[in-house]
């Protein structure tokens, strides 16, 4: 390790507030839109610029100190030092920077604060080997937020326009009041209330045709691991009363109690545009974790796997991923059907090249517009997708830099694509009809080209999708397509 | 796996079988028996997770669907869309018009009242909320009883007045139907209604499923004519699926005989099974007890005399 009090400024700048500024300049800035390239260059420039100046930023391990965050009025310090808990653990460079980007980035997602600046400068020449990391945050003035937005739900029967108030940080806990109006285009309303607290994350708020209410609780969060345990009070109604028959045996209440452990691993150079490496992610859940066997029991299991391999010309780059699920119930009621929210749906205006939360996502195929159906209440033409115990879906993308210098600039480009898909219902005896010749008969495939716009936190695609194969009444057609992910 | 479903039966969605019926709701039982006693061969599905919905019963073929909540009930409704009608020429009586009343307003407020109110809703517990969560149960059974005082319009300053005059009507529309009814099969001529089905519900689910000490019950006990009306369509239109077996109606306590009985104030209540289940834990606390006083004895009596020996070492 490099002795920190070599090559010592012999006239050291104190650290005053009027001196700040300047320190700042050296020290590296972590903002959320800065990348790990743009963190490199300042560290080059600050060795470049100031040889005299101690960098105690060595590559081997060091200490740090914090400062508690300035602006905090309001919210406890416990919980902001909750969220930079991983900050403390870091002990060389690069674990402190992607530390303080994941605590930035975690910050900001509490929703109660208008700005988050994390900065990392050298700690003070008494204590050798040390970062001290200064976390500002700027509460929100207004705690009185509103939002109206037009949403469609993979879960949902139809679209909706929901209305919401929120008001912020009551209690300096991070705690999120709000309330909420939906009204559904198949004339229902409904009206919630919901709390959120950061490790205490309220379930939205009710729409058509599921009610929640209830609370999730995350037990774990790493970098790599997640443990969340739901607790819910259920209610699936059907308020047109157009539902099928298999809908409609399940309307009514139950209790989720269900523990969910999801182990991701992403080391795609990008979530919006990845160009390499690859990503893994595997969901599991178990239901009926209560000593009520009265509970929803069931056991899910999701996986993703992505890859992104570089070709090396125009950042042309080929993703293909595949995606599978499967979920059944246990305990006594094991030959019963499964419960409707838990089932897969495919289909819908997500990509599958972001998407990492299980087989969803299938270019060219509507909201919950494959798989299972049947026919709705009559007087009702459409069907009821009722969705898939299991289901399994898989893509190919080639995306490509265009020719227009003003377009790569921005980071628009182009990709052509292909995708699979398919469900199968297993419950109720329905495995024994299965079959891999028949479930390779069945499946969906479609394939298309477009324009990929990235927008700073979510990626717009504007696609020709072309329908390969579909089954008998797949909501599904060839044409031009919106999509968006996050 | 997918298309259509099989579409050529009929169906009956009600709430589960319990106290010896094919279905303790008293809202879903017309409808059983009303289908039983047109002769239509039908299905019988429960739902035992929706116990606040105004949907059920509901019955079904193909996608045709007759919910009790449009069209003034799935019976009217089956009615109307000619699926099955056993009143045709029956509407024009006038009689008819006044026994619907009588049936279907006093009788159906007085169980509704003994159901949630005057039983405390000791039955409506197992009817309703046998299958669901603890948590669900209790919320629901709460908010199902405030409905139901709302419904019949009870306060707390109204409470007595309105119990007093639900029961009046109640023994009234007993004495009134027990008058028009005699000794014949069915309450019109040899033809079964819609009525019959809402009377025989009634009377069955008052019978054997509010407790011995209810009021309404023992009010109808005291017409014999009624009970062996229900006794005779219970054999002809009955198949409970419930493995335990249902006692002819008229071999309930001898002690209700047509004439002189009084029913039992509330206040001198039986021991139900509630209070049973509390002694016998009461017994089991007091055993526990009396057992660790014995152990605590025991064990200090042996301390105590370690410490002497142990000072007499000294």
């Amino acid at each position: 390790m490099a002795n920190p009090t070599e090559n010592l400024d012999p006239n050291p700048r104190t650290r005053e507030p009027e001196d700040e500024v300047e320190e700042e300049e050296e020290a590296q800035e972590l903002n959320s839109d800065d990348g790990e390239l743009e963190e490199e260059e300042d560290e080059e420039d600050d060795d470049d610029d100031d040889d005299t100046v101690s960098n105690p930023q060595t590559r081997e391990g060091q200490s740090k100190t914090e400062s508690l965050p300035p602006g905090n009025d309001k919210t406890k310090d416990h919980i902001i030092e909750a969220e930079v808990e991983a900050v403390r653990e870091a002990n060389t460079l690069q674990e402190l920077l992607e530390a303080s980007r994941v605590a930035n980035s975690n910050l900001r997602a509490m929703d109660i604060f208008d700005s988050v600046n994390i900065t990392l400068d050298s700690g003070p020449p008494e204590l050798p080997g040390t970062t001290n990391v200064v976390i500002e945050v700027v509460e929100s003035k207004n705690p009185l937020t509103g939002q109206i937005g037009a949403y469609t739900r993979a879960e949902a029967k139809s679209s909706s326009v929901e209305a919401s108030l929120k008001y912020k940080n009551i209690f300096g806990y991070g705690d999120i009041w709000d309330g909420s109006m939906v009204y559904g285009f198949d004339s229902s309303a409904e009206v919630g209330m919901g709390m959120y607290l950061p490790r205490f994350k309220g379930l939205p708020t009710p729409f058509s045709s599921q009610r929640s209410l209830g609370l999730s609780l995350g037990l774990l969060s790493s970098k790599y691991h997640e443990l969340v345990y739901t607790v819910a009070w259920r209610n699936l109604i059907d308020p047109p009363r157009l539902a099928s028959e298999s809908i409609r045996r399940q309307l009514g209440h139950s209790l989720l109690s269900a523990l969910k452990y999801t182990f991701k691993y992403d080391q795609r150079d990008s979530y919006l545009r990845p160009t390499s490496g690859y990503a893994f992610t595997s969901t599991s859940q178990i239901g009926g974790l209560s000593p009520d066997s009265r509970s929803l029991r069931f056991l899910k299991q999701e996986i993703d796997l992505r890859c992104a391999v570089p070709l090396g010309f125009y950042q042309t780059a080929l993703n293909f991923g595949v995606s599978g699920g499967v979920t059944f119930p246990w305990g006594s009621g094991y030959r019963t059907a499964s419960s409707v929210p838990e089932r897969f749906f495919l289909g819908g205006n997500s990509s599958p090249v972001c998407s990492l939360g299980g087989p969803s996502a299938l270019w060219g195929f509507s909201t919950r517009g494959l798989g299972p159906n049947e026919p709705r209440r009559r007087g009702d033409v459409e069907r009821d997708f009722v969705g898939g115990d299991a289901a399994v879906t898989a893509f190919a993308d080639l995306s490509f830099d265009l020719s227009f210098r003003w377009l790569r600039e921005r980071g628009v480009h182009g990709h052509v694509f292909a995708c699979a898909g398919n469900m199968a219902k297993l419950t109720e005896n329905e495995f024994r009809n299965l079959s891999a010749p028949k479930l390779l008969e069945t499946f969906r495939t479609s394939l298309g080209a477009g324009i990929v716009l990235p927008v700073s936190l979510f990626r717009m695609e504007i696609n020709y999708c072309h329908i390969l194969k579909k089954q008998e009444h797949d909501r599904a057609k060839s044409g031009f397509f919106l999509t968006f992910s996050a | 796996m997918e298309g259509d479903q099989d579409t050529s039966g009929f169906t009956l969605v009600t709430r589960k079988p319990c106290f010896g019926l094919p279905t303790a709701c008293p809202n879903c039982l017309p409808a059983y028996i009303y289908l039983k006693l047109a002769q239509l061969p039908f299905q019988l599905a429960f739902n035992s997770t929706f116990p606040d919905s105004d949907e059920l019963p509901y019955f079904e073929t193909g996608t045709y669907v007759a919910y009790n909540n449009e069209d003034g009930g799935v019976i009217e409704k089956l009615k109307k869309d000619g699926v099955v009608n056993l009143d045709s020429q029956l509407h024009s009586q006038p009689e008819y018009l006044s026994l619907k009343a009588l049936i279907l307003s006093w009788l159906e407020e007085a169980l509704a009242y003994e159901t949630w109110v005057g039983t405390e809703g000791v039955s409506a517990w197992k009817i309703y909320y046998a299958d669901l969560p603890w948590v669900i149960s209790k919320v629901l059974f709460y908010k199902q009883t405030y409905m139901a005082k709302t419904r019949l319009g009870i306060t707390k300053e109204n409470a007595e007045q309105r119990e007093q005059q639900i029961y009046k009507r109640a023994s009234d529309a007993y004495e009134a139907l027990s008058t028009r009814l005699g000794e014949q099969k069915f309450l019109f001529e040899d033809r079964p209604s819609s009525l019959d089905a809402f009377f025989l519900s009634h009377i069955l689910f008052t019978i054997q499923v509010l407790p011995e000490t209810s009021v309404l019950r023992c009010k109808l006990l005291e017409h014999g004519n009624l009970v062996r009306y229900a006794d005779k369509l219970k054999l002809e239109c009955l198949e409970a699926p419930s493995s335990s077996s249902s006692p002819p109606l008229h071999s309930f306590p001898s002690s209700f005989s047509r004439k002189g009985s009084k029913p039992k104030s509330k206040q001198k209540v039986e021991k139900t099974e509630e209070e049973k289940k509390f002694k016998k834990r009461a017994k089991y606390f007091l055993a526990a007890q009396f057992l660790a006083v014995v152990i605590y004895l025991s064990v200090m009596g042996g301390v105590s005399n370690d410490e002497l020996e142990y000072e007499d070492d000294d």
